[in-house]
């Protein structure tokens, strides 16, 4: 067991390492290095011995190895300096929003569960019938929907043509002037569009993927034993197949955080939404490489994360694991 | 024998039918309609009537030649970001697959480095750094989508490597690259399709995100994703501008799954 989880953070230290690499590479690949386009931007003026002197500030005068060293040694510290746009650092700009994020994909993701699970099970459950055939079908066309056009739909309809709910923005424009159950209220009314722009396609995936993990553990040969001594079909169900279609959950939780991350940036984008997605995309716009630098590799090293948790819950809940990388 | 079982499934073969409809449209699109970038500032924002019968956008363009044309970025942009990722992910999948110890190990490290990036924002990294372009929205999506091809090329490989057919043809003195071309190759690729059907459903779905936030193809080729884009400028009002485009895309992406999926199904022997 231990010996498990040690090389698996090993290779995560490893991954980091990779991580780091590829963004550094991608960055660089890019023609001209980020000095010359700011300074053509914002200070056209400078003499040749003063863009050098900034250049060498910048280790931009040294080879491509020792840059990356330099630039890999704060990023270790999580630090990846300072914004172009408004000289703060990176890494309070991205702690600042991050938890407007945290709280939309939070709430999504434990909606997701709460209604994708059950509804998964439920379907596999009644294999071969017409309504887990049906069910399968609406899962893949509720995955299909582009998630920017739904939540222009929802918009319309819900915003526009009913006018029940706001359009986009956390809070309205009066919030500060509310008492405190009416800010709650008020914010809430604007989480309802975005939560549900997230929730629907990750519903399907969760709903898609515990059908298909529950199908696999009745096929196999402990279920077949339980019918075969005489326990009641409910009862195999209950107490042989939930449980263990239960555990490759676990791994979903590695792999819906990048899934959310990307669709973080659509949903923050279209509902002015103030979280890591919308920041990461104006910086984009605005070609602020320390803060793109920054929230890609941020992103990556919470994705690296959330991936060794999963693994390591999954060898606490499933011994098979941990007897098959111990041998 | 593949077939016979893919056939049975009526909803796949209302799928493949709709792709080849819109494939013949994209390809005959200039013949179809008018100048999708014919600007009429008189008849701006019209709802769908006989002359413009999906309305016109901001512009006064139509928008029935706008979606039409828009097809031609869309399959273009999955197939092409689909081959890409396809030539990268089953070279790389079957030097792991057929070598195993370091080339199985190094190739497993870059994997495992590309699925923690979160996809879309890779995307938007490489088109946003290179300039948005019908080039780069292709590169970027072949570049970052080619993990699953490399697996399931890598688990076939393991799977016929030591097969009698591939021993025979080692022992007849053929070079390395002849029996991972000529012989495994043929025999791993069928898996290998199941996902490019489901690559072309994801670059499309995401070429039209691009599009949408603004850093697709650029303006004024139409696409569906930058007509959506205008939609949301308007959203008070022009709800066929919202509509039309978005059926597109969920239609193309949908069949595009289900066909994937019911091309596993008929794969898979355990789904008699």
């Amino acid at each position: 067991m231990g010996s498990y989880i040690v090389r698996r953070l090993l290779y995560g230290v490893l991954t980091f390492f990779g991580i780091t690499l590829a963004v550094f590479i991608l960055v660089h690949s890019v023609p001209g290095d980020p000095i010359s386009f700011y300074i053509s931007q914002h200070m056209t003026h400078l003499s040749q011995p003063a863009l050098d002197a900034i250049r060498h500030e910048h280790h931009l005068d040294e080879p491509f190895i020792a840059q990356y060293l330099y630039w890999l040694r704060d990023a270790v510290f999580l630090n990846f300096g300072n914004s172009i746009l408004d000289h703060r650092r990176v890494t309070d700009r991205i702690l600042e929003k991050l938890p407007h994020t945290i709280e939309l994909n939070a709430i999504a993701f434990l909606l997701a569960a709460a209604i994708g699970v059950p509804i998964g099970l439920w379907s596999a459950a009644r294999s071969g019938r017409p309504v887990e055939r049906a069910s399968a079908v609406l899962f893949f066309l509720l995955y299909s929907l582009p998630s920017f056009w739904v939540a222009l739909l929802l918009m319309e309809f819900f915003s526009v043509k009913l006018g029940i709910l706001p359009l986009f923005g956390m809070t309205s424009d009066d919030y500060f002037e509310l008492s405190n159950a009416q800010k709650l209220l008020d914010h809430a009314r604007h989480l309802v569009l975005p939560v549900v722009t997230l929730a629907y396609a990750q519903m399907a995936i969760f709903a898609r993927f515990s059908k298909s993990a529950l199908t696999e553990v009745i096929r196999q040969d402990y279920i077949t034993t339980a019918r075969a001594k005489g326990v009641a079909p409910q009862r195999v169900l209950w107490r042989h197949a939930f449980r263990n279609a239960l555990i490759p959950l676990i791994t979903l939780l590695g792999l819906t955080i990048p899934y959310l991350i990307s669709g973080s940036i659509i949903v923050e984008d279209i509902f002015q939404w103030d979280g890591i997605g919308r920041l990461y995309f104006t910086s984009i716009l605005s070609r602020d490489y320390p803060t793109v630098l920054g929230l890609t590799v941020a992103t990556a090293v919470i994705t690296l994360i959330s991936g060794l948790l999963a693994d390591v819950l999954y060898a606490f809940a499933d011994p098979r694991i941990r007897f098959e990388a111990a041998r | 024998m593949m077939w016979r079982r893919f056939r049975r499934s009526k909803l796949a073969l209302i799928a493949l039918f709709y792709i080849g409809v819109v494939v013949l449209i994209a390809i005959c699109a200039s013949l179809l309609t008018s100048d999708p970038n014919n600007v009429d500032l008189a008849s701006r924002l019209r709802p769908p009537d006989r002359t413009h019968r999906l309305g016109t956008d901001d512009l006064g363009r139509d928008v029935l030649a706008r979606v039409i044309h828009g097809a031609r970025v869309s399959l273009s942009v999955g197939f092409a970001a689909t081959a890409i990722s396809l030539i990268i992910g089953s070279f790389l999948g079957a030097l792991a697959g057929y070598y195993g110890g370091a080339a199985d190990w190094f190739v497993s490290r870059v994997i495992e480095v590309v699925l923690c990036f979160p996809f879309l924002l890779l995307v938007l990294a490489i088109v946003a750094l290179f300039g948005p372009s019908f080039l780069t929205v292709m590169i970027a999506l072949g570049l970052t989508s080619w993990t699953t091809e490399a697996r399931f090329m890598r688990g076939e490989f393991l799977r016929i490597r030591e097969m009698e057919f591939a021993q025979a043809a080692r022992a007849s003195g053929a070079r390395d690259a002849r029996i991972i071309f000529r012989h495994l190759l043929p025999n791993a690729i069928a898996p290998v399709l199941v996902s490019a059907s489901f690559g072309v459903a994801a670059a499309i779905l995401t070429e039209s995100a691009l599009s949408f936030l603004g850093l697709g193809v650029p303006p004024p080729t139409p696409t569906w994703g930058n007509i959506l884009s205008t939609a949301q400028q308007h959203i008070d009002y022009a709800w066929w501008l919202a509509l039309f485009p978005g059926v597109a895309i969920f239609l193309t992406v949908a069949a595009f799954n289900i066909i994937g999926d019911r091309v596993r199904d008929a794969l898979d022997p355990r789904s008699e």
